[in-house]
């Protein structure tokens, strides 16, 4: 009995960071790179509702998939046209774009599901994975869609990227002194460029996830700050990657918690388990989780 | 050509390496930056094989030029050839692609990364091989006598290590023009040793070095020719630089001969000042007892300074820029401790003074930055007035201010800061405005005695550099006294009383201001005991 509800947390606690692992990787690089990419939330919103729009248009969720990244890509080009080109502060036109995409979200939506809002939509089915799901106790852990594979792997690519490859030191570089990397005769608007696009395709597939990997539906604003809470967990990872695949997972048991708890009997107001972790952020900000080093031209503009 | 008079003795006759196509050609060139003219008509041409000094006091225009031919600036006029080609860099990576590198006054290295990594920086994007790599770096660095830790990080190295990191960054793509700009400031002497060996050697190699400095005796010791910069224009050339030294530093110290043939020390309208004789006996305004200091690398930037300035008394310090006048100037305005020794103003000591009580002493400070510490260019004219006496107009507990606008209108009138208002935003006054504003502070600082004037005319025109020491003359006559720190030594001869030369930290000699002592002053600055 208990083993299965650890079990079914467990399944829980991934199904619920997979899309934050998507946006927090994506923004990692991006950050990275210098760039604070704050409309993290507006691209998963747009990502989630193309990833629906898609899905129920075409019946295919690979095309809801497609749908969302190139829905988001606009998005991405805009805010490194406004950061790197027109050197913009990173924080405002961020929380600018967030706003416009709600907006434009909300508004879409009613257009196109107003009538029929409970519908569910075609998405991705969850995925035995061989042997490893027939496992006693963990196997439910395995049953996730292939998303969260893909999203395991992307991960691991990074990693290598940015560990082992002169791109991966030239990324570094942009976000510690852009002015060293210019001098040293690499393009420090290029890396910049390129990393807010590649958050832009991360972002789009954590937003899909949630839409048509998930739960099968669009809601209003439904990221609901899924977006906001990557960035924390960025910020609460220290900037180094593996720290922050550790802070999405965190969150995630936080807010599976929510749904386990009251199961288990445990009586906690909901409210203080979803501020758990933004709490958290906080404490890391504040310097309570060791010393924040954030990359030192963060939010920075580069001026040749 | 180049103005006839800056020319040296040695420009007449051939020198070596006439005749050799110069690698790097500039003809003509100038850069502005908005109205200020960085470098104007430079003609210089760098030979394979050839050390090329640039020499220039700060401001000269040598980091302007070796970013020209870096490609961080573009030229706003004249033509650049390398190798016989049009040469026309868009971008850093466009002059390493063709063979310019550069070791930067201010690196070019990323503290967060390790050696290796630094060095691979904008080569290819694909996997490393850090430890091959590593390897071949390791011995490249040997090739020139130089140790390298690949996997060390740059953060934890000193600043002489780092440097030969960027060196050996800028050796990797064996270059064929190599620019040092100003390499050796930051180094202790063996350090420059075993750097200016490196540029011989790579000068060997027939490439063309270009190194940037102000410490003769660097160019005594490597330099093949010597290019003279003064106020973005040529002032000398040099083909056998280590035996015209005297005539190199006057080209540098000194205004470029005016076109009309007027005397370099004639530039300034102020007559020679004659100082009232005291009344009855001389009172010290300033002490120094043995002042030193060490920075954070040990190096001895003071060495045993000791020196005081009397009420009504202007004491110039002269001397080469780096010389421990920046050093002297810090812990004066309480920004740095001194090492060892005591300093006294007013009577009272001061060596460990906070910059307030330094103020409440009646000590004035005029810095060599004004930007970074004497001003807040974001802020009013009235309030940067006031900066540090704005408690005057304090009313429960809020500015009066229509009192502080009157008494900065007062002030603004009183020292002739030409202003829309006391209103108007510090920073759009030009330089000589706000240095005025600094003076009116300062000298109005309650129960002034002395005053630290560092740089104080430094890119001023010559109408605002005649009402500066105007200023401070006018001070010195009512009984302030006044350490006066210029790299205009014609400057100091027309303003002060008497001159400290200031070489390598020490007072190396001590001078009457007199225009007849300007060759022995200039001797000093150089090194040159006399």
């Amino acid at each position: 009995m208990t083993a299965e509800l650890i079990a079914v947390f467990l399944g829980s606690t991934i199904r619920l960071a997979v899309p934050l692992l998507f946006a927090a990787t994506g923004e990692l690089v991006s950050e990275r790179a210098g760039v604070v990419n704050m409309s993290l939330e507006g691209m998963m919103l747009m990502g989630a509702f193309a990833g629906a729009v898609g899905a129920a248009l075409t019946g295919s969720p690979m095309l809801g998939l497609a749908a969302a990244i190139l829905a988001v890509l606009p998005i991405a080009f805009v805010q490194a046209g406004l950061t790197n080109v027109l050197r913009a502060n990173q924080i405002v036109t961020g929380i600018g774009i967030n706003i416009l995409v709600l907006g434009l979200t909300t508004l879409g939506y009613r257009q196109m599901f107003g009538e029929r809002s409970r519908a569910t939509i075609p998405g991705f089915d969850a995925w035995s994975t061989p042997l490893l799901s027939n496992l006693p106790v963990i196997g439910p852990l395995f049953q996730q869609i292939w998303l969260a594979w893909l999203g395991l792997a992307i991960i691991c690519a990074v990693a290598y990227v940015l560990a082992c490859t002169g791109l991966g030191i030239s990324i570094r570089a942009a976000g510690e002194d852009p002015q060293a990397v210019a001098k040293s005769g690499a393009n420090v608007t290029a890396v910049r460029h390129g990393a807010i696009i590649f958050t832009g395709v991360m972002a789009a597939l954590g937003g899909a996830f949630l839409s048509i990997g998930d739960i099968h539906t669009f809601t209003e604003g439904m990221t609901n700050g899924a977006g906001y809470l990557a960035i924390v967990a960025v910020i609460f990872g220290n900037w180094r990657l593996w720290r922050t695949v550790f802070a999405c997972l965190l969150f995630g048991a936080a807010t599976a918690l929510q749904f386990q708890l009251p199961a288990l009997g445990v009586q906690i107001p909901n409210a203080l388990l979803i501020m758990m972790p933004y709490l958290l952020a906080f404490l890391a900000v504040a310097g309570l989780v060791g010393r924040q080093t954030a990359p030192r031209a963060l939010a920075q503009p580069f001026w040749p | 050509m180049i103005a006839e008079a800056g020319m040296l003795a040695s420009d007449a006759a051939p020198g070596k390496g006439r005749g050799v196509t110069p690698l790097l050609a500039m003809t003509g060139v100038g850069k502005r930056f908005g109205a200020f003219e960085a470098l104007a008509d430079v003609d210089i041409a760098f030979l394979p094989g050839e050390v090329h000094c640039l020499l220039g006091e700060n401001g000269a225009g040598k980091s302007t030029l070796c970013n020209l031919i870096f490609g961080i600036h573009a030229p706003s006029a004249g033509e650049m050839t390398l190798a016989g080609a049009p040469y026309r860099p868009a971008g850093p990576r466009d002059a390493l692609s063709r063979g310019v590198a550069m070791v930067h006054q201010h690196f070019s290295l990323i503290n967060e990364l390790p050696v290796i990594d630094n060095l691979l920086l904008g080569g290819r994007l694909g996997r490393l091989d850090r430890k091959g790599e590593g390897r071949r770096l390791e011995s490249l660095a040997q090739e020139f006598g130089l140790t390298l830790d690949p996997a060390a990080l740059v953060g934890d190295l000193s600043v002489g290590q780092r440097q030969r990191v960027e060196i050996v960054k800028c050796l990797m793509k064996r270059p064929r023009v190599l620019i040092l700009d100003e390499p050796t400031a930051v180094l202790l002497p063996d350090e420059i040793q075993s750097l200016l060996a490196v540029c011989r050697q790579v000068a060997g190699a027939g490439c063309a070095v270009v190194l940037v400095t102000h410490k003769l005796a660097e160019i005594e010791r490597v330099a093949d020719r010597v290019t003279v910069l003064h106020r973005g224009r040529i002032a000398a050339r040099s083909d056998h630089p280590a035996d015209e030294i005297d005539a190199l530093v006057q080209a540098m110290i000194q205004r470029p001969v005016a076109r009309d043939g007027e005397a370099a020390s004639g530039v300034l309208a102020l007559p020679k000042r004659q100082r009232p004789t005291p009344l009855v006996e001389a009172e010290e305004a300033m002490q120094l007892d043995g002042v030193s200091f060490l920075d954070r690398l040990g190096v001895r930037r003071l060495d045993d300074i000791t020196l005081s300035v009397d009420r009504g008394e202007i004491v110039g310090v002269a001397g080469v820029e780096g010389n421990g006048q920046s050093e002297l100037g810090a812990i004066l305005a309480g920004l740095m401790r001194a090492s060892a020794g005591r300093w006294f103003a007013g009577g009272r000591e001061l060596t460990e003074a906070s910059p307030r009580a330094i103020t409440a002493a009646g000590v004035g400070i005029v810095p060599e930055d004004r930007h970074a510490v004497a001003v807040v260019s974001g802020l009013s004219l009235a309030d940067n007035l006031f900066l540090n006496r704005m408690r005057q107009f304090a009313r429960l507990g809020l500015i009066d201010r229509p009192r502080q606008r009157a008494l900065a209108a007062e002030y603004i009138r009183r020292f002739d800061v030409r202003a829309e208002g006391p209103l108007i935003r510090f920073g759009s006054l030009s330089g000589g405005n706000q240095q005025k504003a600094v003076l009116a502070r300062e000298l109005t600082t309650p129960d002034l005695r002395f005053l630290l004037a560092a740089q104080p005319t430094r890119g001023l025109d010559i109408g605002a550099v005649e009402a500066v020491y105007r200023l401070i003359r006018d001070a010195a006559d009512g009984g302030v006294g006044v350490l006066l720190v210029s790299s205009e030594l014609d400057e100091l001869i027309a303003v002060a009383d008497r001159i400290v030369v200031f070489y390598r930290g020490r007072i190396v000699g001590e001078r009457r201001a007199d225009p007849a002592n300007r060759r022995t002053i200039g001797a000093l600055m150089s090194g040159q005991a006399a």
